[in-house]
């Protein structure tokens, strides 16, 4: 009995123990859990680490750098005092590899601070990894996209962004994450969106780069009676009926009324009753009809693949389908329109996408600024991040180097300033909860499950979910 | 009468008992049933998940349920392919238990071969019959110039087929085993005293074999019913719910309104009823089957 009263005592110990270890673990794993608000530092860290903008400016790059990162090392936490940072990173598929490019890039410029990643893909599962920190508290830096500064700044737990690092970036990446008159988010990068190209395929069938829906159909038909497939989709991605979708909203309804979002909240606009909502809804259809009838089962990397191949003409998508392209074939022609709305006047959709946000409550302000020194004056790093991701800069004089074969025809459409930034959609009427939701209702639509009228009905429905605040 | 003493080593042994169950009774009450109450009291709200305010709204969460055709439509779902399974992979796991009960050679190599799906996470699973369903299959069509319809994903009238067979794959295995181990334990002397009554094989089946699997029965169908009704994974990585909304589960759909839709308080109130079901649709299938177990 003696025995058994030991052995007894022995496996409750160990388990005991062993729940201890994992409760360790757990709060090892996240610095800021529980952190309480201490922006008092924050704000003593932004006023201690101005940096003369002589030496951050143009220069030899990383010397540039350099300096510029001694400086804020200078005004943050005492020399080689370890930090681990924790880092929430909502990407794209095109960014996944970029953490460790980064930590490379750290580790040779601050090696006392280490980068604790965790990688989520944005379209899934940012949301609600950001719901669960909000609950318990927000890692110190977090990567979304731009749109997620107008959902997260108002719950007053962004850290604000130094001018010091958004003068590194462009003047066009600041708008849409500036919330009165403070910016909560710093753009790395872009996307363009429109549809892509066949180049060779175009000059082959001597097809225009259509304008109108007119052209459009034009081409259209001629795909048929040469028996190509006009559109490459990959539909079982829902997401994608829901980027598609805000890039026709974007020109036949946003370029009209910037504030249709706001409208449609006040009961002054609806899907089932706005002509011009409902085009878009049914540009859905075009790409349907005239697409491969296997589309709902077709991934993305499938469906790039058989743009590549030949065997479509166009896609409708954005700049991570270029990352499959060059992959699949390194020499593979392609150009980017903007998708012809009614009016004609369609402008291509440009995405400010890697934005970097930080909390308001991080117990390492100063290693937070290390890090966005380093995002912002390592022209190195962010050439070699640009290159891989395969999209544009939003950092000054930075210039990707990989060979984009659409950059031409972005080039063109930025000239004659026919370029257009989607977060102001995205912002009227946000993704999680509506588009996505909206985007359901469409394949439902296409697959015949529901009626027209009914996924008009459904997207008025769901009016409440469709701002973030 | 005299109340029964409760001896010195009893009780001893009561508070050993107490303290080596106290670690999984802890973790069990804060991982599961806190969560829970925290859950039906969020039902009552209309918290978005993320502000402070919770606003009390008392049953109206559920009184939109019942005017919610997505919620609706995401039960049908999740009611046809628990019932698909259920009744699949008990059939088919029974089949394959007694053929390989039956001496077969190399029954060791096809218990692995059969076991092995279940070992694979369900995430993986549905990634491999997109791939199959679109890319694998189709090739074998173009290869044999056979035009069979292998896109089940990719329609709403055929991707619950698709997802049976992709879920049934998985877990038959699993199930067999469990029927095996059953029929391994029917004593020998059963089937011969049924034999020298006259009973063929079809009759011993029935009269001896079944009734003396009652117990792996009863596992078998409660374990799939429940986790048929929890099903999401596999969604995740084959149809996302799709296409539109035809192989949306009450999971996902619980999900994809609480935390994405950010309506937590309304996410909670469909978690519930789910709870509730599941709770329900256990106690119904263990009562039920408890009464047509048997010793041998």
């Amino acid at each position: 009995m003696k025995r058994k009263k030991v052995i007894g005592l022995m496996m409750a110990a160990v388990m005991a123990v062993s729940l201890a270890a994992c409760g360790g673990a757990g709060n090892s794993s996240n610095n800021a859990g529980g952190a309480s608000s201490n922006t008092a530092d924050g704000e003593d860290a932004n006023d201690s680490g101005d940096v003369d903008e002589g030496d951050t400016g143009a220069g030899s790059g990383d010397t540039a750098a350099s300096d510029a990162g001694s400086e804020a090392a200078d005004a943050g936490n005492s020399e080689g005092e370890e930090v681990t940072l924790t880092v929430l990173a909502g990407q794209s598929t095109t960014d996944a590899g970029i953490e460790d490019m980064i930590d490379e890039a750290l580790a040779e410029k601050y090696p006392e601070i280490t980068l604790e990643w965790e990688c989520v893909d944005w379209g899934n599962d940012f949301q609600p990894k950001m719901q669960q920190y909000m609950q318990s508290g927000l890692p110190d830096i977090m990567i979304g996209k731009a749109q997620d500064v107008a959902t997260y700044a108002p719950q007053g737990i962004l850290g604000e962004i130094d001018t010091q690092y958004l003068d590194k970036g462009l003047d066009a990446a600041r708008e849409n994450v500036t919330i009165d008159g403070k910016t909560y988010g710093l753009v790395y990068n872009a996307l363009y969106q429109g549809v892509y190209y066949n180049k060779a395929m175009f000059a082959e069938n001597n097809w225009e780069v259509p304008k109108t829906q007119d052209d459009l159909n034009k081409i259209i038909e001629d795909c048929k009676a040469k028996g190509i497939t006009p559109f490459a989709s990959h539909m079982v991605d829902t997401w994608s009926i829901g980027n598609v979708t805000m890039q026709f909203m974007m020109n036949d309804v946003f370029n009209k009324d910037a504030a249709w979002g706001d409208k449609f909240r006040a009961g002054e606009v609806s899907f089932s009753e706005d002509k011009d909502a409902q085009t878009a809804y049914e540009y859905n259809k075009l790409i349907f009809d005239n697409t491969y009838p296997e589309t709902f089962s077709t991934e993305q990397t499938d469906c790039d693949a058989k743009m590549v191949q030949g065997e479509a003409a166009m896609k409708v998508s954005g700049s991570w389908s270029i990352q499959n392209f060059l992959d699949i074939d390194e020499g593979f022609e392609f150009g980017i329109f903007p998708f012809p709305n009614q009016a004609g006047d369609s402008k291509l959709i440009f995405e400010p996408n890697i934005t970097i946000m930080t909390s308001a409550a991080s117990e390492h302000p100063d290693a937070v600024n290390k890090v966005l020194d380093l995002l912002t004056s390592d022209k190195e790093l962010a050439v070699e991040i640009l290159d891989y991701t395969k999209t544009a800069s939003m950092l000054k004089d930075v210039t990707p180097t990989f060979p984009n074969p659409s950059q031409e025809d972005i080039d063109r459409y930025a000239a004659e300033d026919m370029i257009v930034d989607v977060t102001l959609g995205n912002n009227q009427l946000v993704w999680g909860g509506f588009q996505e939701e909206n985007a359901k209702d469409i394949a439902a639509w296409l697959q015949g499950d529901a009626s027209f009228e009914d996924c008009l009905k459904a997207s008025d429905d769901r009016v409440d979910s469709s701002s973030a605040n | 009468m005299k109340p029964k003493k409760i001896s010195y080593m009893e009780r001893r042994m009561s508070r050993q008992y107490l303290l080596l169950v106290l670690p999984g009774f802890i973790i069990f009450t804060i991982g599961l049933i806190v969560p829970l109450f925290m859950a039906v009291r969020y039902s009552f709200t209309d918290w978005d998940g993320m502000s402070a305010e919770k606003i009390f709204v008392g049953i109206q969460n559920y009184i939109d349920l019942f005017h919610d055709s997505e919620f609706r439509d995401a039960w049908w779902f999740t009611l046809k392919f628990t019932i698909g399974n259920t009744i699949i992979q008990n059939v088919v796991a029974l089949l394959f238990a007694v053929a390989l009960d039956s001496g077969i050679k190399a029954q060791k190599i096809y218990r692995t071969i059969f076991f092995i799906p279940c070992l694979i996470s369900a995430l993986v699973v549905g990634f491999v019959w997109l791939k199959m369903f679109s890319n694998v299959l189709p090739a074998i069509n173009d290869f044999l110039g056979t035009s069979i319809n292998f896109l089940l994903f990719g329609k709403k009238e055929t991707v619950l087929s698709g997802l049976l067979i992709a879920n049934n794959w998985q877990w038959i295995g699993y199930w067999m085993l469990i029927y095996l181990a059953g029929l391994q334990s029917v004593p020998a002397e059963l089937y011969e005293a049924a034999k020298i009554d006259g009973a063929g094989p079809v009759k011993r089946f029935i009269n001896v074999t079944i009734p003396m699997l009652a117990p792996a029965i009863t596992i078998c169908v409660v374990g799939i019913t429940t986790g048929s009704l929890k099903v999401y994974d596999l969604l995740v990585s084959s149809t996302k719910g799709g296409p539109g909304r035809a192989s949306t589960s009450m999971i996902y759909q619980t999900y994809t309104t609480a935390i994405n839709g950010r309506k937590y308080g309304y996410g909670c109130a469909m978690s519930v009823t789910l709870v509730l079901v599941l709770l329900l649709v256990a106690l119904i299938q263990v009562k039920g089957l408890k009464k047509r177990e048997v010793q041998a």
